[in-house]
């Protein structure tokens, strides 16, 4: 076990080094450390007034259990959830599984190690969720210390099973799927399963709200043990609502045992099974398969093209062959017009049908400035955009020998993320002209404003990225985990578009002519000066950043 | 010709490579040698531009790297040491992208690519992924490119690692012959016996400085006690 936790030791310091960053970019985490705490504020209110709700209602009929119940339902889910990914990667698909396998390790020990970025994650997840979730009930019920010392407790031992079963279940699927042949396209699966589970989950709440407008707290207090039902199948989420609920009794004591006798059990479990099953899963994951070649298929690939328009090509190659940025930056961009048509389509007799026909009567300035509050938050979350440079990982230096302008290579990016942003615009076009029948003209004016939105989105992202690229991946989810890189443009984007939004919103102007006339004004001075901007970071940086 | 003039890297305040002055003339194979971490690489990667060079100037056919970093680089091919190239392309597409970085004919390319991965072996395997590559031929793909082009100047970092006996040596025939045309070859080798078999000058460097610097037979007479090329080798780089 010693040599386990020594390798996990390793394992953990490779993957959150701070070594080789730069004092600016560690300022940089903080900064984005501090900006998230409204954020988490925010949510922290929301579970306060959530918890307090319901508490309130469901107290009187001796119903209170359903509360944390249903918060540990949802958590278990959650972490099984999010467990898919992670686990996936960190075993599978990470680079670094082989140079682990050659050295003389027991299956266990690796899978040990293994397990600790995941399950770290989990616990990040852990704090910000369920422990004020646990504090508030606390707060509620006014629960002596006790509850405080069990919940820690509890809180400390949820995670483990979640991931536990989720990594056994992957274990069984990896060793007999056989899914080494087919490595790409089971990442593939595995990252459109997170957007085909949001779209499906608010297809059934939508489903659901129309079969009958009852209230929720409504329908809790008409069902017996609800408790029971609704942790039917989670048997620890109710041990750990019970042991919570019958402080000081002999059975809360006893679930709380139980509860804790099977985290163990499961640790035992999951070291066991890995040991039998990991390396018979993971062996082989490294080849890949040749086709039968094909001589003329070859030849005709051989014309001379613009140099601009081979490195388009290449990024665009690139970003449908690699799963990760396939499912991150095309799946993940498309995500929310694809979204924002099931929204509608979804609900037929809803606020957003019959939008378009209203357009008309509205002021011309709100209806410009709403429609472009759209585009900026569609846009702004544009992957590809921050994924620029560090995409390339290792393969950057590359674009350094070869005989072709910083600003080409640039240019050639910008226009990759452009095209990705250009996509989604036109998805929204679909759902704006066909299905909310928006005015052509309106339309028109709102694809010129998003199409320059877009340019803004795309540039920014990459000096966001520009400014502290991370190459040095063994796995490209290393590009978008961890880096908060996401929120970042959209917290620049929201605040400097949202302050435009404000002052036009206030201002003496009315019509749309004038309104879109006066922000495409400020998007192009805006677009100037960004690129002003940013050809003095590439002059400054581009060779500098290995 | 190559003119590397005093020039100096360091990193986090220590010096990689220090005042290092080298001329290469036309018409050589020329071996740069050193034990790992002498700054090979760092000249190397000053040399192609991936690295700035922090101070002096490196000249290539008359144009000088920082200076023109662009028409420079039109003068060379170079192979890295390692073969990190874009795996997600398949080895056609890998070698159409060079060919139209380098505004290779269409004709030219197909008599090329036809030609250089035919003799090493890979001209099958061009529709795969890079990705499934074997290191070896990741790196012949990475020389074929270099060669599509037909550069002045060859700059190969390790260029033999991986390769097996009959590309090596088909390798090897190819820098000669590019010598034999008045062209350079400038690489950097761990491996002694091929500086004895292939070059025509040699400089071997030791913490970031020129220790030595001439052709075989003057590097054999100045130091006529060691009756072999490892024994000097380790003679000249060992930090007393």
């Amino acid at each position: 076990m010693n040599k386990a936790w020594k390798l996990m030791r390793i394992m953990v310091k490779m993957q959150l080094s701070m070594a080789n960053k730069s004092t600016t970019e560690k300022v940089g985490y903080l900064l984005i450390g501090l900006m998230m705490i409204p954020f988490g504020l925010l949510v922290l209110f929301f579970i306060q007034g959530l918890i307090g709700s319901m508490y309130a209602a469901l107290e009187p009929l001796g119903n209170e259990s359903v509360i944390l119940g249903l918060l540990f339902v949802m958590m278990t889910f959650f972490y099984c959830f999010i467990s898919i990914g992670t686990v996936l990667s960190s075993f599978y698909f990470a680079e670094d599984v082989e140079s682990f396998i050659s050295l003389p390790f027991e299956p266990y020990q690796i899978l040990f190690g293994k397990s600790a970025v995941p399950f770290l994650s989990l616990y990040g997840l852990n704090s910000i969720l369920l422990l004020p979730s646990l504090i508030f009930y606390g707060i509620h019920s006014s629960s002596g210390i006790l509850y405080y010392l069990f919940a820690v407790l509890i809180w400390a031992f949820t995670p483990i099973i979640p991931f536990v079963l989720t990594a056994i279940i992957l274990m069984f699927i990896m060793r007999f799927a056989n899914i080494s042949k087919n490595k790409d396209r089971t990442k593939v699966l595995v990252g459109l399963m997170g957007f085909i589970f949001a779209i499906g989950i608010n297809v059934l709440l939508r489903l659901d709200a129309g079969t009958g407008n009852s209230d929720i707290s409504q329908m809790f207090t008409q069902q017996n043990a609800l408790l029971e039902l609704i942790t039917k199948f989670f048997p620890t989420a109710y041990f750990s609502s019970i042991a919570l609920t019958e402080i000081g009794s002999w059975t809360g004591l006893l679930y709380f045992l139980t509860f804790v006798c099977l985290s163990v059990a499961a640790i035992v479990l999951f070291l066991t099974v890995g040991q039998r099953f990991y390396f018979k899963g993971v062996l082989g994951l490294s080849g890949g398969r040749r086709k039968t070649f094909k001589e003329e298929k070859m030849q005709k690939q051989l014309k001379p093209q613009s140099v601009f328009v081979s490195l388009w090509k290449k990024e665009m190659r690139i970003i449908l062959r690699t799963p990760t940025f396939f499912t991150q930056i095309v799946v993940q961009s498309l995500f929310f017009p694809l979204f924002f048509i099931v929204l509608i389509i979804m609900d037929p007799n809803g606020p957003l049908t019959g939008w378009g026909s209203q357009l008309n009567e509205m002021e011309g300035k709100k209806v410009i400035l709403s429609m472009f509050g759209l585009t900026v938050v569609a846009l702004g979350i544009n992957p590809a955009s921050f994924s620029s440079i560090s995409r390339d990982g290792k393969s950057w230096f590359n674009h350094l020998y070869l005989p072709i302008p910083a600003s080409n290579i640039i240019l050639s990016k910008l226009l990759v993320s452009f095209f990705i942003n250009f996509l989604s615009l036109l998805l929204l076009s679909v759902a704006a002209l066909f299905v909310l029948k928006v005015p052509l003209m309106i339309w028109l004016v709102w694809f010129i404003i998003s199409l320059i939105t877009g340019w803004i989105a795309s540039m920014a992202g990459l000096m966001i990225d520009f400014y502290s690229p991370k190459l040095n991946w063994t796995d490209e989810r290393e590009v978008f985990k961890g880096r908060f890189i996401g929120i970042v443009p959209l917290a620049l984007e929201a605040t400097v578009f949202g302050v435009i939004i404000l002052i036009l919103w206030t201002s003496g102007l009315h019509g749309i002519w004038s309104t879109s006339a006066v922000l495409t004004g400020i998007l192009i001075i805006l677009t100037v000066l960004i690129q002003y901007f940013l050809t003095m970071m590439v002059k400054r940086k581009y060779y500098n950043i290995l | 010709m190559i003119e590397i003039n005093q020039i100096s890297k360091s990193f986090a305040g220590k010096d990689a490579v220090k005042d290092l002055d080298l001329s290469i003339p036309d018409g050589k194979i020329f071996g740069f040698l050193g034990p790992n971490g002498a700054g090979k690489s760092t000249t190397i990667k000053m040399m192609t531009g991936i690295l700035p060079i922090d101070k002096g100037s490196i000249v290539m056919n008359g144009i000088d790297v920082s200076k023109d970093p662009i028409k420079a680089k039109l003068q060379f091919g170079y192979v890295p040491d390692r073969s990190d190239i874009f795996l997600r392309l398949k080895g056609i597409e890998y070698l159409n992208f060079i060919a139209d970085v380098f505004e290779v004919s269409q004709d030219m390319r197909k008599e090329k690519i036809e030609y250089l991965t035919k003799s090493f072996g890979i001209y099958e395997a061009l529709n795969d992924h890079i990705q499934t590559y074997s290191h070896g031929m990741r790196q012949k793909i990475v020389v074929s490119g270099v060669l599509l082009h037909d550069p002045d100047v060859w700059i190969l970092d390790e260029p033999l690692t991986g390769l097996d006996p009959k590309s090596s040596y088909t390798l090897k025939e190819m820098m000669r012959e590019h010598a034999s045309r008045g062209k350079i070859v400038f690489f950097s080798t761990h491996v002694l016996e091929v500086v004895e078999q292939l070059c025509d000058e040699v400089a071997i460097i030791n913490n970031g400085h020129v220790q030595f610097k001439g052709n075989m037979a003057e590097m054999k007479q100045q130091f006529a006690e060691d009756d072999n090329l490892e024994r000097l080798f380790l003679e000249l780089t060992q930090n007393e």
